[in-house]
């Protein structure tokens, strides 16, 4: 049982690994043939993965209708959201365009979910500002500086900002397009890229204990 | 007779002026240089399909001029062009490969002719030939043809310095692996991972749920396997204190990963009675409705603690900010340094950078998980000793005019 529980997962995860790694190094075709493949079984994974999503969807919202959990109604709509789409899809043979005219899937796809899809976006702009205002309460002197630096960016982006620059402090010499360009190519692009290698090498580290067996925790430990 | 005369006359001139168009014509062809030194060879690191061509310089004398690359399969006669380009660029010094894995000659030319649209790319090598044409205005000059077998490689030289350090990294991380088990290890602190325990204590204290994403990320990035070993942690521990835990998904693949981990963290804990299989539940595969339907939930449900942990992009916010107005404590790390920002303003912990990677091994505290932790400042002072000792060479190499010391330091950090 360890065997096909342990051994093998673990040595298949290692074979795959070391061919998938050794291929940056190796441009022979036989190295784009097997990351050809292995990109063919991740999509058909994929797929039949797919059908277990949507199984556990639909179990876990029956399970909430059958049981009149709060807010039970809720998940009718995804019955109903289900429904609404896939018979159009059906019936429209999967086309969202029937020649020049749309079928129902497209109009359903451009005036329903794109609509909400862009909703959803445009919530986005509401929560930076309150986002922004948290960032901007000066607590610390850390905070004070991305206040000020965070203040400069915004008001030297409109006109008013650099007609209040210019009069207040024009006589330095310094546009405040100056300032802009170096607080974003100098202080922002450092801690940006400071973080970045810790991202690639903390990466590098996670993928050889994977290829290696000593990170196991996804395969459900021991 | 006078016509007759004319006649004769406006024919001599005809043939006068012919006569010395030819001559212009051939002075013309005699202006431009022949093309020497040609030569044609695989072109070494690639897939195949590719030839290296080389060539003499043509001179002051091809000023102006074009460069026809043509190409012939033995078997099939004809000539294809496969690419044009003007006669006075493509130097070898300016080929895009290393120094240690290609030696330009001055004044030599040298240019890749990838010859896949034309020819395919057999699995075996194939021999074509190849010759230069050399066009100005209305005269061409051309070399002879040339053969050359070509095919794919087995070892890309020009990423040596890339495999270099792939081995280095490896030794240090087996020679760190083995050091750990005889020793322990000082690992910092990481508030964000400290809390973790913190937030399921005032989720069972408020007798609330503990929200888990992993982000929209699929199995095979790392953050997303990161976060899988996250999850693990926590739900031992959600299972020791018998909390409710809720792990909305992305990507059903990860839903199915996450399924086991959650299910073996909880018989670990000796808890197999309190796990439930709709801990993992799938939501959607489309980013803005994955987003909606976690924050309809976290908005409804005023979960007493979330975390979101793995590859997040647009719906970071769109998550984090709900959580933040339901009160919940929040824990949150991505390797997206773009999405870092609304975590950090959002969360009341964020794991920056490395510290995602880490705390697989921060919480589990297994020897041989801390020990890959050293593998990382190892790496990380690495880095600033380069970017130091990098930043000084090039400097000097502007300032005493050394060209070859600026592009030796370049080549050697270059990704190619």
């Amino acid at each position: 049982m360890i065997l096909i529980k342990k051994h093998i997962p673990l040595f298949i995860c290692f074979l795959v690994g070391v061919l998938t790694l050794g291929s940056y190094y190796v441009p022979n075709v036989h190295s784009e043939n097997y990351l050809e493949m292995m990109n063919k079984w991740e999509n058909i994974v994929a797929g039949f993965a797919f059908l277990l999503g949507l199984m556990s969807l639909f179990t876990s919202h029956f399970h909430k209708i059958s049981r009149r959990a709060p807010g039970w109604g809720y998940s009718l709509f995804v019955y109903a959201g289900f429904l609404l789409v896939v018979v159009p899809a059906v019936v429209s043979n999967g086309q969202p365009m029937a020649g020049p005219a749309m079928t129902s899937l497209g109009w359903i796809y451009r005036f329903v979910f794109t609509s909400l899809s862009g909703t959803m976006f445009a919530v986005l702009a509401f929560y930076i500002v309150s986002t922004a205002y948290r960032a901007f309460r000066i607590k610390s002197p850390q905070a004070f500086v991305l206040f000020a630096a965070a203040f400069i960016v915004i008001l030297g982006r409109v006109p008013l900002g650099q007609m209040m620059w210019d009069g207040l402090l024009g006589w330095t010499g310094y546009q405040v397009t100056d300032v802009i360009e170096w607080l974003m190519s100098v202080p922002v692009v450092a801690g940006r890229r400071g973080i970045m290698i810790g991202i690639a090498i903390g990466g590098i580290v996670t993928a050889l204990k994977i290829i290696f067996g000593i990170e196991r925790q996804y395969m459900g430990k021991d | 007779m006078t016509n007759n005369k004319l006649t004769f006359l406006f024919l001599a001139a005809a043939i006068a002026a012919a006569g010395t168009g030819t001559a212009d014509a051939a002075e013309k062809k005699a202006a431009l240089p022949p093309l020497t030194g040609f030569t044609a060879a695989d072109m070494p690191g690639d897939a195949g399909g590719a030839a290296l061509l080389r060539w003499n310089s043509p001179g002051e004398a091809a000023e102006g001029a074009v460069i026809e690359v043509h190409a012939s399969d033995p078997a099939k006669p004809g000539w294809v062009k496969i690419k044009e380009f003007p006669a006075a660029g493509n130097l070898e010094k300016d080929m895009d490969m290393p120094f240690w894995a290609w030696r330009p000659v001055p004044g030599r030319h040298a240019v890749t002719a990838d010859t896949t649209s034309s020819f395919g790319r057999p699995a075996a090598a194939q021999e074509l030939e190849f010759k230069l044409r050399l066009v100005k205005g209305g005269s061409s000059v051309e070399t002879e043809p040339v053969k050359a077998s070509i095919g794919g490689n087995w070892f890309n030289a020009s990423r040596l310095n890339n495999l270099v350090l792939m081995l280095t990294i490896i030794i240090v991380f087996f020679w760190t692996v083995s050091h750990a088990k005889r020793k322990g290890l000082f690992i910092r602190r990481i508030a964000g991972l400290d809390a973790i325990d913190e937030a399921i204590g005032r989720a069972t204290e408020m007798g609330r749920p503990i929200f888990y994403s992993t982000g929209i990320g699929p199995m095979s990035l790392v953050p997303t396997i990161a976060s899988t070993s996250i999850l693990g942690e926590v739900a031992r521990k959600v299972a020791q204190y018998d909390t409710s835990l809720k792990v909305p998904h992305f990507d059903p693949i990860v839903m199915t990963v996450c399924k086991e981990v959650v299910k073996q963290s909880y018989l670990e804990m000796e808890r197999p009675d309190s796990y439930r299989d709709d801990i993992n539940f799938f939501v959607s595969q489309d980013q803005f409705s994955y987003a909606a339907s976690v924050d309809a939930m976290i908005h409804r449900e005023k979960p007493a603690a979330c975390f979101f942990i793995g590859h997040f992009m647009a719906e970071s916010l769109l998550l984090a900010e709900v959580g933040a107005t339901t009160g919940a404590i929040q824990i949150a790390g991505t390797e997206q340094e773009s999405q870092l920002p609304f975590f950090f303003t959002s969360c009341d912990y964020t794991l920056i950078g490395e510290e995602l990677y880490a705390a697989g091994a921060y919480l589990s505290k297994e020897p041989m998980l801390t020990s890959t932790l050293k593998v990382q400042d190892f790496g990380k002072a690495f880095v600033m000793l380069a970017v130091v000792a990098g930043a000084i060479l090039i400097a000097a190499g502007a300032m005493f005019d050394l060209d070859s010391l600026s592009k030796v330091v370049t080549q050697l950090f270059k990704a190619y």
